[in-house]
């Protein structure tokens, strides 16, 4: 057998390796979300079956359980939904603004100390949220803010400055300095050469940075569940809980509110998967 | 009268100086260009003239007005950067409007403008593109077209061509010298390269390490280089540079066992016994019979060939004396093979004499 | 000419330090003070009484923080590092796909959008003793003893650690796919020409140029580690009789469920302390392979 042969059989077997490694890969991470789209659509009695039912049916009991049932001692979804969507989109518009002017003074200015403030913010990004929650929940309730959307707000405002820094940084530093050199030389102030040169440039890496805040805001647990107590400002992921009683679980409603909580994650995250990984990527290797 | 004037300017980064006092006048219509190796200020001074570095001392004046806290926008300059500095968001006919549209004009003159700019640059049909659909030499064209649209007083170019390819470099440069000739207007041009100084400017200002070395017209920094620097600096090929040793009043003992008689313009300059550096061009080293015809001072030298790179109407020569590499030229040229030796004629009247401490010209 | 103003860098940070001192700092601040009382949220008025360090003498000497403060080093250190090697596989793998790769990222990316909350509940139910979809499978596959998933200690911890890996290893397969988009080809055409073995490349090359970004990926991590509590908090709370207690499901329950704040606080401080050093070690290692390759800004 010439060496040519043996080389050519090896490639078809890696060939055919890599192949089914990457099918088993991308099935496993498949296979529990499309579980839990699955059970949202099958019935109570046929998710408890034993022994299993493997052929499933088609309902949208708790679809209509979980819109409907608000009010009458079911779970709020309206509510919970309405204080996901108030809470996630007013802290990322904040954290935006706060975050893009911090990550502007990094891209753009030089100034001692630097490398040490960036990393004494990112620091405060990563105090737990739990660790963080004992005291917040003290003072906010000193305050008064406790179970409100403003309390939550300002929490996930907090929280999402210090990434959202990261990444701005790293979204204006592929900017060329040059760019606002020309616009302040064509007559810009430098509040002018931002908006109408820098920021527009800069325009998708904001909005992915927004949408990783947004993302954090949405999912967040840890603080919302201490910070919120009333279907007044209880959020989505707090909300789950809801289905969960002391021993049972009703794991069809549960999923039903799951698949409402993903749906708007993953349109968001489809939109700007690539500059989100450009802006990682940029912010940490040319940092 | 749109005339700038650097009085003293100096630029301080920390503790280190990048700008050591600075005195220039450029006048209006003027077409100066910086020049000198990276880090010797060129740039930075440009961007002061700009209003994007601070000056940390001395006086900048632009048609008269002391401008050293202004911000870009209130000089009335424009500026081509290195990189374009296109936004990449707006079409070329948005790029070339942005100023005007800053400035509130109206939409009419900002027509108007922008198209007679595109008429001039030839941009007419690439109105509609964004930067990132432009060749090189179209985004270079663009960024003048956005510097002609404000009409401004003073045109500021910071090596406008280094990006470019050779051909397109040569091409841009003319360019730049018609469009001068179009507009008028004053032009500070900063570049590393000497050919680009040499062809554009009215006047050069060679730098080094942030100081002026020479301020004059191409042709007198050619001809005159005020030290060893200017001379190896502007030409090309450099000026060959041999050090040799002052003997009597009359003869230099140059390394190698060679020696010249001094040139008749520096006789008297020199004492003997001082150490000094003998420079001349290749052009005024010929192989006899292969030279111009010309009247003047000549000595006759004996060089061993050690490489030849034939450019067509002319041949380099390359002759090794002591260690220092010396070109020559020969003009009409016939095969020369390394290792031949040959007889070479020194126009001793464009040879030029430093003194080897200071490495300045020794000048009568 | 000089002009006294606050510098416009600090301007522009300003409002970004605000927010973290009076959100994070202060309350920080408070809680660090609350560490050294015997504070029970029931009874306010312990707030006011100085105990020293008694909070942490009694967690140092407490066997059970002991335990959980090394399960929680533990599962860190098991779940990184099987996040990095799988994140690394997969990008590989992702790295040699010639079609459809555009959709395999995005599938790859699902994960990261789950709330953490969600994957812990999403992972309860798969691995539900009764009707949990693997003890499904193995019964439909004539296994028939329902494994306890998240009863028995040892599968819990693997559960909850299966789930872990489940949410976080795409963190890692994006950056290292990432760098590996952005590798330049000739080092790599140079050492197959110069005779190295995939192998060897690998070793060499590419694993050099990777490192920033897994280093990257590592400080992303290592900032929000503590996610983690979300999931163990649903899977087993903890539980089964503490086998799967870390630092921050300990802490909420001496916290919320026993009131006593002063003590969680302390414990609370010695996960900061860890998150810290985890996040310092990794920005040191971050710039430290940016120098390497010459990538430092």
């Amino acid at each position: 057998m010439d060496r040519n042969q043996t080389y050519r059989n090896r490639k078809r077997a890696l060939n055919a390796v890599h192949f089914v490694a990457l099918f088993i890969t991308m099935a496993i991470i498949c296979i529990p979300g499309l579980w839990i789209v699955l059970n949202s659509f099958r019935p109570t009695v046929e998710i408890m079956a034993k022994p299993p039912v493997w052929t499933p049916s088609f309902t949208l009991e708790h679809y209509r359980n979980m819109f409907g049932g608000a009010g009458e001692g079911g779970v709020p979804v309206f509510s919970y939904f309405r204080n996901s969507l108030i809470v996630s989109v007013v802290s990322t518009t904040i954290a935006i603004l706060i975050g893009m002017s911090g990550g502007y003074a990094f891209a753009r200015y030089r100034f001692p100390g630097k490398a040490g403030y960036f990393v004494g913010l990112m620091l405060f990004r990563a105090v737990p949220g739990v660790a963080l929650s004992l005291p917040l929940f003290i003072v906010f309730a000193r305050v008064g803010i406790i179970d409100t959307h403003f309390g939550l707000i300002l929490a996930y405002v907090a929280m999402n400055v210090p990434f959202t820094i990261w990444l701005t940084d790293g979204f204006f530093r592929q900017i060329p300095k040059e760019l606002h050199e020309a616009a302040e030389i064509d007559g810009c102030t430098r509040w002018q050469a931002f908006w109408r040169v820098e920021f527009p440039v800069a325009r998708s890496g904001v909005a992915s940075a927004a949408i990783f805040a947004f993302l954090t805001s949405w999912n967040e647990f840890a603080l919302a569940s201490q910070l919120t107590r009333s279907v007044g400002s209880k959020t989505m992921p707090v909300g789950l809980l809801d289905f969960t009683a002391e021993f049972t679980i009703n794991w069809g409603g549960m999923c039903a509110l799951a698949v409402l909580m993903i749906i708007p994650a993953l349109v968001l995250t489809f939109l700007v998967q690539k500059h989100l990984i450009a802006g990682l990527t940029f912010g940490g290797v040319k940092g | 009268m749109t005339e700038v004037n650097l009085s003293n300017v100096i630029k301080d980064y920390g503790k280190t100086r990048a700008v050591h006092g600075i005195d220039l006048g450029i006048e209006d219509g003027e077409f100066v260009v910086l020049v000198g190796p990276s880090g010797c200020g060129k740039s930075t001074t440009l961007r002061m003239i700009a209003g994007l570095e601070d000056i940390s001392g001395g006086e900048i004046a632009i048609g008269g007005r002391v401008v050293n806290d202004l911000p870009p926008r209130e000089r009335n300059i424009s500026m081509v950067f290195q990189n374009y500095a296109l936004y990449p968001h707006m079409t070329v006919r948005e790029n070339l409007g942005f100023s005007l549209k800053i400035a509130k004009a109206d939409q009419t003159a900002i027509t108007k403008a922008v198209d007679e700019a595109a008429g001039i640059l030839g941009l007419r049909d690439l109105m509609d593109r964004k930067p990132a659909e432009l060749s090189g030499g179209q985004r270079q064209r663009v960024a003048m077209g956005r510097a002609i649209v404000r009409s401004p007083d003073v045109f500021l170019f910071d090596e406008p061509l280094s990006n470019l390819d050779a051909k397109l470099r040569t091409q841009m440069r003319v360019e730049i010298k018609k469009l001068h000739q179009k507009v008028g207007n004053t032009i500070v041009y900063v570049t590393h390269d000497q050919v680009e100084a040499m062809t554009l400017a009215d006047r050069i200002v060679l730098m080094r390490d942030g100081h002026i070395v020479q301020v004059g017209t191409p042709l007198e920094l050619f001809n005159t280089p005020v030290n060893t620097f200017a001379a190896t600096f502007i030409g090309s090929p450099p000026m060959n540079l041999i050090d040799g040793v002052v003997s009597g009043s009359n003869t230099i003992n140059l390394a190698g066992g060679l020696s010249v008689p001094v040139p008749s313009r520096v006789r008297g300059l020199v004492r003997d016994g001082q150490k000094v550096c003998f420079g001349f061009r290749a052009d005024n080293l010929m192989p006899v019979g292969h030279s111009v015809e010309e009247e003047g001072e000549k000595h006759e030298l004996e060089l061993t060939i050690s490489l030849t790179e034939p450019l067509g109407t002319e041949t380099l020569l390359f002759t090794d004396v002591a260690g220092n590499e010396v070109q020559a030229k020969m003009l009409n040229p016939r095969p020369v093979r390394p290792g031949e030796t040959m007889k070479f004629q020194l126009m001793l009247d464009k040879c030029h004499v430093f003194d080897a401490a200071s490495s300045e010209a020794i000048r009568g | 000419m000089t002009r006294r103003r606050l510098p416009e860098w600090f301007v522009l940070l300003l409002p970004a330090i605000v927010v973290i001192a009076a959100v994070v700092l202060i309350p920080l601040v408070f809680s660090l003070y609350s560490s050294f009382t015997p504070y029970k949220l029931t009874r306010p008025a312990t707030l006011w009484k100085w105990v020293g360090t008694y909070n942490y003498e009694k967690i140092l000497s407490d066997g059970k923080f002991w335990a959980a403060f090394g399960r929680t080093v533990l599962f860190l250190t098991i779940v990184l590092n099987l996040e990095l090697l799988l994140g690394l596989g997969i990008a590989l793998m992702m790295n040699k796909v010639t079609w459809g790769q555009r959709s395999l990222r995005t599938i790859l990316m699902f994960p990261m959008m789950f709330s953490p909350i969600l994957v812990g509940f999403q992972f309860k139910f798969i691995f539900n003793d009764n009707i949990g979809l693997v003890n499904n499978v193995l019964q439909s596959m004539g296994y028939n003893a329902a494994l306890p998933w998240l009863v028995d200690g040892k599968l819990a911890m693997f559960s909850i650690i299966f789930a872990e890996v489940w949410m976080s290893t795409p963190v890692f397969a994006i950056l290292i796919l990432a760098g590996l988009f952005a590798m330049p080809r000739d080092p790599l055409e140079a050492a197959k020409v110069d005779g190295c073995t995939p192998i060897q490349t690998f070793r060499h090359i590419t694993l050099p140029f990777l490192m920033p970004f897994i280093y990257i990926a590592m400080t992303i991590r290592s900032l929000d580690v503590a996610r983690a509590y979300d999931i163990v908090q649903i899977m087993t709370g903890g539980g089964p009789a503490r086998r799967t207690e870390l630092l921050w499901t300990l802490m909420s329950r001496t916290g919320y469920v026993d009131s006593r704040m002063g003590l969680a606080n302390a414990m609370g401080y010695v996960s900061i302390i860890l998150s810290i050093l985890f996040t310092i070690y990794f920005f040191r290692k971050l710039s430290a392979a940016r120098a390497q390759i010459g990538m430092a800004g």
